[in-house]
Parts: structure tokens; sequence; C-alpha cells
């Protein structure tokens, strides 16, 4: 026995039971309460369309409880009414209504502007709609795109059929359903061909269905995406069929909208389906040749049928119940649901007692998709309809060929929906409570087109997205003598069916986390590690100033395999190098490794690295942790620009790197490697293969950090052991790691500027203070002929070392200023432990022809000053 | 997104693409004989058409080469990709 949880009660669910039909069983009539005037809510579309039966399932607001499958231990809560959906005394707002007018609140709360803050707090809290989830960790949703030839949504008979004719040929087809074949048809004759359509579906090789996926919109490509219980599916078609079928329409009079006013098929769908009857005393209002199906359904449930409202063309039931030609429902009468309906007959109007009122009315196209395709062209093209989305009360012969011609890209016959009036009382659109007579006192007040009134009495805004009431605006217009743009439908908008906001939001967190093969490691050591670019990287282990100190005084490790580390071979690899870089490759003898700053064409620097010279005339680059990618599609570009047949290899995620720097650091290299690391061996400014702890390195004499340092570029697979072997290796050294928090008061100590930090897109070297790097006495490189032209001009702007009073760790981004003049910003400050002062980097703007000397960063004095700030000779970084 | 068609590797989503601006622009002979004017058109201006545009574009997580597209900027149909230094099919 399966039960679901109801407001603290135990309710009994069956095999089929959904959570509406669940409670419906259990007794319940009221399922909400509408927005504004706290109006009872009952089933009345049961396919999904509708905003009455909205509850909270498992804590989840607005779901349909009709199309919801109710499972053991859910909990279900009705949401909204003081204090609570069954007793609800703001229901008293009902009667209000005359003095509620349409435009009320903004009519009412214009002055004092206060009264509105306070107002809407009150309205908002008053309306009902459900209450969000707070304190649970937001899901994340997933993305996932599919390219295919034809999509076709709704898998009801017309849907299938166009699957199955698209796939002829071997195309590959997507049919999709909010739910799966025929889920919310009663017993039937439709039922029975969904069903042998859908066998032949599943026979067929090249159509994929993905069930309990609604179609939210179509957007320009055309780009559908499809929400799904766990994840967005975005689908990429070259062709879609929307095959979203019908909908009854409500019909507007008194009480249209009360407990027991059903649509034809949710009662026959609740009779013949889940063997509940809907009431025990039924009027059905017949337009169409199914509401005979209903009928026979409505019957068999057990309801008593009293009465059958049927137009001329359907045939008399054979049912013993009383047949009235011609007649029409004027109101619907009750408090807690229907008690009575006044039928307007050729004799006058009659009362007759009943509980429950089926309208089986002529059918709307659920078009909202086609209209939405409408205004996109050219991608709306690639959109047709099929089925009753096109031609409302089609017979399913009709459906299924409608079908077949869609699938296969032919013309599908297009019938116009019904065009009947507006009853004189009712409402309009359940959703926001927006009566008949509302839309005729906004018409009264001048707003005179559908556009207008919608966006005035907020009729179709609702939570069923006008998917009732969207036919309703454009026919009161065209009633009153509207002209057609007036008159014509409302613009339709994403989304059609409902979609959580974290599908809204699917995507935006797959963000690609890259890590080095020492990431674990780190955490274990105790590192905060963070995002820095696309990398998680160790910002600190724990106390930077303490790393700072093992580097500057001891020894510490580093790991900088973010780097961009790229082979370049083949026969003009040297040549691509030679064109490409401003600094001179040809003079680099192998052994030797150089600083280089990459610039493009308009001169400004792009990246910087070091370059070192390979034996046998190859040469290996390192590029900026997040400059990469960009650096190698930059020197691939180059390369097929100029035909050059170069080769480059990416050995970014290949190799890892270790930088082990401090004054001990050779002391420490020299108890794992048998190889030379002494300074006449292995001076400054040149790498070498070192094997150091049994894993090849090769090992660079550079120095970001001001310290003699040894950069290990190694198999990434090796790293853990030779992290581990430096670490155990140089214990007694007091070596440990550093992490970024530590690195960026290195580097400044040494006036290093950060690339993106501090500089901007539009800085050439000189601007940086890195003209040195730049050989112009080569004829060609990219950017030189801008930088020539560049340096005929005076320095606009510098980048310029700072020395600043006091602690002055926090004033990065300040302005700097002059007699109060902004002339330029701090990019880069710390009070640095080696110095004992302030010091920062930023860029200065040229007055008068010169640089200031001094400066003020907020309440601080700047005082420009030569870099580096730290061992300004080199001779630690040479040791 | 796009499903563009890779000269090497074949149709593959958008995602897998980088953006390369404007294709075919000629590296001007004698570049110190520019103008200011002149120089900084090469350098910064591109063309901006309603239609028909030739583009690079760089299959970075893929096979990583450079191609050339003609994408309709109106419709964003790609009518054929090429390598460089070819010439679209008409």
């Amino acid at each position: 026995m399966a039960w679901i949880e109801f407001e603290g009660r135990r309710v009994r669910i069956e095999a089929g039971d959904t959570v509406a039909s669940a409670l419906f069983r259990h007794g319940v009539r009221t399922f909400t309460r509408s927005i504004k005037s706290h109006r009872r809510r009952g089933l009345t579309c049961l396919t999904g369309d509708c905003a009455n039966c909205l509850v909270r399932v498992d804590d989840e607001p607005g779901m349909r409880s009709c199309i919801t499958p109710a499972r053991d231990g859910m909990r279900v809560e009705r949401e909204g009414g003081v204090p609570s959906v069954e007793r609800d005394l703001l229901a008293a707002l009902d009667r209000l209504h005359p003095l509620l007018p349409v435009g009320f609140y903004s009519k009412t709360f214009i002055r004092p502007r206060l009264a509105w803050t306070v107002a809407e707090r009150l309205i908002r809290g008053a309306t009902g709609i459900g209450r969000l989830p707070t304190g649970v960790r937001p899901r994340i949703s997933q993305v996932r795109h599919l390219h295919v030839e034809v999509l076709v949504i709704g898998a009801g008979v017309a849907g299938l059929s166009a699957a199955l004719s698209a796939s002829e040929g071997g195309r590959s087809v997507l049919l999709c359903d909010e739910g799966e074949p025929g889920w919310l048809v009663a017993p039937g004759p439709t039922i029975e061909r969904i069903c042998s359509l859908a066998e032949a579906v599943q026979r067929a090789a090249s159509i994929t269905t993905l069930w309990h996926h609604a179609a939210v919109g179509i957007y320009e490509g055309p780009l559908v995406p499809l929400a799904g219980p766990e994840r967005l599916v975005h689908v990429h078609p070259e062709r879609v069929v929307v095959a979203t079928g019908a909908l009854e329409s409500l019909q507007t009079f008194r009480g249209n909208d009360l407990p027991g006013v059903w649509l034809g098929r949710g009662a026959a769908r609740l009779a013949g389906r889940h063997g509940l009857s809907p009431g025990r005393r039924a009027v059905i209002v017949a337009e169409t040749a199914e509401a005979l199906e209903h009928l026979g359904a409505l019957g068999s449930s057990g309801s008593k049928l009293v009465a059958v409202v049927a137009s001329d063309e359907i045939p008399a039931p054979t049912a013993g119940a009383r047949v009235i030609r011609g007649g029409a429902v004027m109101a619907a009468l009750g408090r807690r649901g229907v008690r009575a309906v006044v039928i307007r007959t050729e004799r006058g109007s009659e009362r007759i007692a009943c509980d429950t009122l089926v309208l089986s009315t002529r059918r709307f196209p659920r078009d909202a998709l086609l209209r939405m395709a409408a205004d996109l062209p050219p991608s709306g093209e690639a959109v047709v309809g099929a089925g009753e989305v096109v031609a409302p009360g089609c017979s399913l012969d009709e459906a299924e060929q409608s079908g077949a011609l869609a699938g296969r890209g032919e013309a599908v016959p297009i019938s116009e929906p019904p065009a009947p009036g507006l009853g004189a009382e009712g409402l309009v659109c359940p959703c926001e409570d927006v009566s008949v007579a509302d839309l005729e006192r906004a018409w009264e007040e001048g707003w005179r087109s559908s556009e207008i009134l919608k966006r005035y009495t907020t009729a179709t805004m609702g939570p069923c997205r006008g998917a009732l009431c969207g036919w309703a605006l454009a026919a009161f217009a065209r009633a009153r003598g509207a002209d057609a743009l007036a008159s014509a439908r409302t613009t339709a908008r994403p989304p059609a069916r409902p979609v959580r906001l974290e599908q809204l939001a699917a995507g935006v967190h797959e963000v690609v986390e890259k890590r080095t093969g020492l990431h674990h490691l780190h955490v274990s050591r105790g590192a905060r590690v963070d995002w820095s670019g696309r990398w998680k990287r160790p910002f600190t282990y724990g106390d930077w100033r303490d790393e700072h100190r093992a580097v500057r005084e001891r020894v510490s490790l580093m790991d900088v395999g973010t780097l961009g580390k790229f082979l370049i071979g083949g026969p003009d690899g040297r040549e691509l190098l030679e064109r490409v870089l401003p600094c001179r490759v040809e003079s680099l003898e192998p052994g030797r490794c150089r600083y280089v700053v990459v610039l493009d064409e308009g001169g400004y620097v792009m990246d910087d690295g070091i370059l070192c010279a390979l034996g046998d005339g190859r040469a290996y680059l390192t590029s900026t942790s997040g400059g990469a990618e960009r650096m190698e599609a930059w020197l691939r570009g180059w390369a097929d620009r100029w035909g050059l047949r170069a080769h480059i290899v990416d050995r970014t995620s290949a190799l890892g790197a270790i930088n082990v720097a401090g004054p001990r650091a050779r002391e420490l290299l020299s108890r794992l490697t048998d190889d030379p690391v002494d300074a006449s061996a292995f001076p400054y400014g040149a790498h070498r293969h070192l094997t150091v702890a049994g894993v090849p390195c090769r090992a660079i004499r550079v120095g970001f950090v001001g310290e003699l340092s040894f950069e290990l570029h190694h198999p990434r697979s090796r790293g853990f052991e030779l992290w581990t072997a430096l670490e155990q290796s140089g214990a007694d050294l007091g070596v440990r790691p550093h992490g970024l928090d530590a690195l960026d008061v290195l580097r400044l100590e040494k006036g290093h500027p950060y690339l993106g930090q501090d500089t901007l897109p539009d800085d050439h070297p000189d601007k940086l203070g890195l003209g040195w790097t730049v050989a112009m006495d080569k004829p060609w490189f990219v950017g030189r002929v801008a930088l020539q032209r560049m340096r005929e001009l005076p320095l606009e702007r510098r980048l310029v070392g700072l020395e600043l009073d006091g602690d002055a760790s926090s004033l990065r981004g300040m302005p700097l200023a002059l007699d109060g003049r902004v002339v330029g910003r701090v990019t880069s400050c710390a009070l640095s432990p080696a110095l004992g002062r302030s010091i920062g980097l930023g860029w200065l703007r040229a007055v008068d022809g010169g640089f200031p000397q001094v400066l003020r960063a907020g309440s601080a004095q700047a005082r420009v000053v030569p870099t580096p700030f730290y061992d300004p000779e080199g001779v630690r970084v040479r040791a | 997104m796009l499903l563009i068609r890779c000269p090497w590797c074949g149709p593959r989503d958008e995602v897998e693409f980088r953006y390369g601006g404007q294709a075919g622009i000629s590296y001007p002979s004698d570049p110190d004989a520019l103008s200011d004017e002149e120089w900084a058109d090469y350098l910064f201006m591109r063309d901006n058409p309603k239609g028909e545009f030739r583009e690079r574009w760089v299959h970075a997580h893929g096979c990583r080469r450079w191609f050339n597209a003609v994408r309709s900027t109106v419709t964003h149909e790609i009518r054929a990709t090429f390598p460089i230094g070819e010439e679209p099919p008409a």
C-alpha cells in the first residue's frame, strides 16, 4: 500500500495515480485559491494547461498536480490562503471585487510613493503564489545539446505520425513530449490509435524519443530548449513539427471557475483512467463529436447525466439524459463548488441542480510555439504545425494524415480556429481573476487593442501563460470592431510550458575547472584552493608570510604546472618564432633561455613567457597560465597565414612544473640529482636536462620571485613523486610550499607586473618598462611597425613603482591623484615583509609632458621609485 | 548554437570553436609607406556587412586548426568552410 502525506494526513494512492487524482479520491475539491479574489479553484483541465491545481510537492512550489505522478512518501501541501486554502479569510476579497477595479494598483498607489512599498508587501503576501524553498542548496541543472534533422514536439496522433514519416529514408528524428504517448488521453479510439503508432515509433531505428521533456520555446536557429526533470536539452533541429494539440475553451459565464466546472477531456480522463466520477449529477455542454466519448466515460464512472446541452451537429446521445438543443450556460451557481447551473433555452432560462458541469466545447489550438516561430523569420520557416494545433477539431484520420505530411515536409491543411464570442459574465483569465466586466471597463477607459488590454488587465499573464484565455482578448477586441492589428493574438513568448529557475540558469555553472596533477596533494597540505582564471590553484597553505619567508630565507616549492608549455619544431619552427617574437631568436644558443613578451600587431603586450632554445633546432616556449590557449591559436594563425612548416605541440597538460626557489634551492636539488647544478655548469638564464629523484626534468633557471630558482618541468604523471621527494629531502632545510598569495608579494618586490592585473589592453612594452625585451634592430616581427610608429609619439602612460606610507596593502584599485586630479591608479600593492614598507605598482598618465613623482593614493602619500624594490642588482637570482 | 563544419573534423558544436574575426585581410606590401590613418585602418577597421561575411575560426577544442568560413550575418547560415589560403566554393 502506498501513501502520500497530504497536509499532515495520509492519503492512499493507487497504481496510475497522479497527485491530483489521489487527492480528488480523498475528497479534496478546492486545490488552490485564485491570486486576487481568493476564489476556490478545483481540477479543470487535467492536461497541465491551467493553473488551478498547483500544489507544493516535497517543498517544491507550483507543481501541476494533474500531471505529477503520485509516489509513495511524497509530501503534498496546498499553497496560499489565510490560514489555509480550505478556510481562507481573504475570500472576502471576492465580494470586494467591484471595489478593486481593473488597474486598481496603478490607480491607487501612485502617491505617496512609500505607500506602494508597504502595499506591495501586503498584496504579494496575499496572492498565495507558492513560497520558494529557502535554506536549500540549489540544484544545478545540466545542459545537453542535440543536433537532429527533425524535431517533433508532442506525441499525440499527429506527432507520432509525423515522427514516423519524417524518419523515412533514415532521417534523424527526435520526438519529445511533456509526458508519454497517450498519458493524458481517456480510454477510447484515440488511445488505441496512439498505441499502435507508438509501437511503430518504437521500432523505427532513426527515431529517438525523449519523454517528460516539454518544449519551452522556439528561438532563432531554430533552437528549441526542452525542460526535462533533471536537465535542459537544447535541440538544434533543421526542421520542427509542432504537434501540441488543442485545448477545450473555457466558456465565459458567471461561476465558470467554480470547482466542479471541467473541461471535457479532463473529466473524461478522471473517469476513464482513474475510475473516479467527477460528481454525482453532471450537466455536459456538447459542442464536438468527441463529447459523446466524454459522455460515455462519465456514465460508466457512475455520474448521473442530468442534461446534455448539445449543439445541432451532435447526434442525440443514447443515454437517458435529457437533451437541450440550442441552449447555453448562463451561470454556474454555488459557493464551495457547483450546486446548479442556469441554462438558457428557447423557453427562457432554467435552473438545473447538479454538482458537475463538463465543457466538451470547441477546441483552441495550443499554438504558443507556432506563434513564437512565426515571429522568427527566417528560422521560423523551418517550423510547421500538424494535427489539432493547425486544424482544431480534426478527426483521428485527419490528424494522422496531417502529421504524415508535416513529417515529410509537405504542406499541411490548415483550418481556422473557432471564433466564438465571449459571454456577458464570468472570468476570462482565471489565473489573474480578470472578468469580462474588467475587459469592458478597460475598453471604456480607452485601452482598445488586444496587446494593450493584456498589459492593462494582466489577462493571459498568469501562471498558465494564456493557455486557457489566450484567444479571449483577441475575440473580445474583434467583437467590438477593432481592426485586424488591434484584434490580433498577443505575442507569444517563452516559456510555453513552466520551467524551473534552475533550468534557466542551466549551463551557467558549467565552467571547466582545470587542476594540475598536484591538486590533491595541495589539498592534503591544507591549501586554500580557489579560482585563478580557469584553474583552481593554491592561494596559501596557512600563513603567506611564513611562505614568503621560506622563499627569501630558505627554500620553497610552488606548483607552476598551469603555465602554458609548447614545443615548437618543424623545418620552419625557428623562422616562425623569429617572425612572431620581438626578441632575437637566432642568437639564442641551445641551453639558453630568455624572457620574451609577445606582441599583437598593434604592438600591445599580449602575453609573456620564457623561450628555451633546444639543441635540435626546436624551441620550448612557456606562456602565462591564462594565455596558453590564445598563445597556441595565435602561433598557428601566423604559421597558417605564412604557410610555414612549423609544428606546435601543446604540452600544457602533459607536463607539470614545480618551481624550487630560495637561497638553499641548489643545496636541495643537489641531494636529489647527480647532474651538475652549480653556478658554472648551470648558470642563470640557462636550462638543462636534470634527473631529479629519478624523474626526468627540464630545469629552467629564471627567477620570477627574485631568488635562486629552478623551474622543473616534468611528466605530469610523475609530479607527485617529485614533489614528495623534494619535500622529504628538504625537511631539514625548512622547505615548504608557497601559494599565489605569497607569490603576489614576492614578484611585486621584484617589480614584475602581472599581465592583465597591472597592465591595460593597449600597453606596449615601453609603457611597462619592458622596452629592453624588444629588438628594434630586427627587420621585422609582429608588432614592430606599430611599435615604431608609437615610439615617435611621447609616452602618455607608464607603469611605475610606488612607495606608499603606512600599511598600504588594501590600496589596490585606489586612484592616484595629483593636486586632487586623478592621473593614475594603483594596480598592485603590499606591505613588503622583505623591505618592511609598503610598495606597489600603478599606472600614471603624463602631466604636462612629464611624469609626476609624488602623488596621493587615498590618504596615503605615494612616491614614484625605480624597480625592482628588492635586490635591484639581481645578485640573488643569479646566485 | 551553430553547427560548424570543420574542414578537417566535420560538423561540430559551436562551443568547440573560437572566432577569429574577418578573414582575408592582407598585410600591406609596404607598411612604412602608409599614413597613420591607413595603418590604423589596416589594424583596427573591419567590415560589418549585413549578409555574407568571410571570417576566421579556429577549432580550439578539436584539431586546433584555423579555417575560413562564409557566414550570413542575417541568418547565421554558414555557406562554406574551407582551409586558409583557399577560395570558397562559388
